[in-house]
């Protein structure tokens, strides 16, 4: 009695979380990821996905069903009930804008760096594609991945270029940016966008540990710390 | 039985909420609102309980009228700051139109500024748009727009001398 108590709430609880918790989280990562905040008027910047962004979003989107974090097999299928169908579509389709935003997030907004940047990512998401991965490997990657662009654009680069550094922080800013021809110039936000970015990051990774925590065929086997897994 | 009719009720209630909140994204990202404020301003234009000020708009009305036009200007923007209402943005461009009507010469930037606000005051109006006001020459918006698209083109008329009759509307 007991037992069917705790699968029917296990139950409640998975389609809680897949189908009103995810979507508002990812949705959240959408909204966020392309957010900045004037370091001038402190104003608010809205700024869409770029097309690179959406081609980085459809790579890591292959790389969650080639590591096994989304079970596209069991999510749409012909046996399910439309409506589940219907809400899974949507699920990923939320999961798609997130990926994008969260990439918008870490890119620096124009210029050489924000090329330099992409094909960071795109070389990274691209050589995955053809590695054996499990989704805890898959989570480990990509929290490093989003982690170390973090660091560069909203920690170093923020840092070099900021208006109000010292004078070697603007000096070695201005080398930079005068060396190359202001091709390495990155464009001056207020703080508060890299805290935006650290919570939007945050709550993206939080989304795709839920995810894989929803679905069973990949929490049993892969999630499970194994010494093959961990090697 | 009872299960499946819960997962069903919170999938349809997950797959509402999350549309709602989709849209919302997507106005937010259309409309751009810089700060909360706008935010707040614009979600009023879009469920159309977004009112004017009416205090702000009688007082550059006064200010209009004393030829204060910056002044008034300020206060019109003030009290219209989604600008969303068709009257006020009349005004907005009348005044330009005053301030940058010369007897020698028009302020160009002036009036193609109001020539802007005319727009887009006839762009929220959904019929012909006319402001009933006995200290006003021109009452409708199609005229006051003609009458700033003369004042920005260059003709041979620019050099007629008898150019300096012209009265101010």
């Amino acid at each position: 009695m007991s037992g069917d108590l705790a699968s029917t709430n296990r139950s409640k609880n998975q389609a809680l979380v897949t189908y009103v918790v995810l979507p508002f989280i990812f949705l959240t990562v959408a909204l966020l990821g392309g957010l900045r905040v004037s370091s001038e008027s402190h104003a608010f910047m809205f700024l869409p996905p770029s097309l690179i962004t959406l081609v980085l979003a459809i790579l890591l989107l292959i790389l969650f069903v080639r590591g096994r974090l989304i079970e596209t097999r069991s999510l749409i299928a012909g046996t399910n009930p439309p409506l589940t169908n219907v809400t899974h579509i949507w699920m990923l389709l939320t999961l798609f804008f997130a990926c994008a935003q969260a990439f918008n997030s870490v890119l620096p907004e124009r210029g050489l760096l924000h090329w330099l940047f992409s094909f960071f990512f795109l070389w990274t998401l691209w050589n995955n594609q053809f590695s054996s991965f499990d989704a805890r490997r898959l989570l480990r990657s990509l929290v490093v991945l989003f982690g170390t662009a973090f660091v560069l654009k909203h920690m170093l680069l923020a840092s070099l270029y900021s208006a109000d550094g010292g004078l070697l922080k603007r000096l070695t800013g201005a080398l930079v940016s005068g060396v190359t021809l202001g091709a390495l110039d990155a464009e001056q936000f207020a703080p508060a966008t890299g805290y935006i970015s650290f919570f939007t990051l945050g709550l993206y990774l939080v989304g795709l540990i839920l995810i894989s925590f929803t679905h069973p065929q990949t929490t049993s086997t892969d999630l499970a710390v194994t010494p093959s897994n961990e090697s | 039985m009872a299960n499946s009719v819960q997962q069903r009720f919170i999938q349809i209630i997950g797959l509402a909420l999350s549309a709602i909140y989709a849209t919302a994204i997507i106005w937010i990202y259309a409309t751009e609102p810089r700060s909360f404020r706008e935010v707040a301003t614009g979600a009023q234009v879009a469920v159309g309980t977004y009112q004017v000020d009416q205090e702000k708009f009688n007082a550059a009305l006064t200010l209009f009228r004393r030829d204060q036009f910056r002044a008034a200007r300020d206060e019109w923007q003030r009290a219209d700051s989604a600008q969303s209402d068709p009257k006020t943005q009349f005004y907005i461009a009348y005044s330009f139109y005053r301030e940058g009507w010369g007897r020698v010469y028009y302020d160009q930037d002036l009036f193609k500024q109001g020539l802007d606000a005319v727009n887009r005051a006839i762009a929220l109006s959904a019929t012909p748009l006319t402001v009933d006001d006995e200290n006003l020459q021109m009452h409708t918006a199609a005229e006051l727009k003609a009458e700033l698209e003369q004042g920005t083109e260059r003709n041979w008329g620019d050099v007629n001398p008898l150019k300096v009759l012209r009265t101010r509307k």
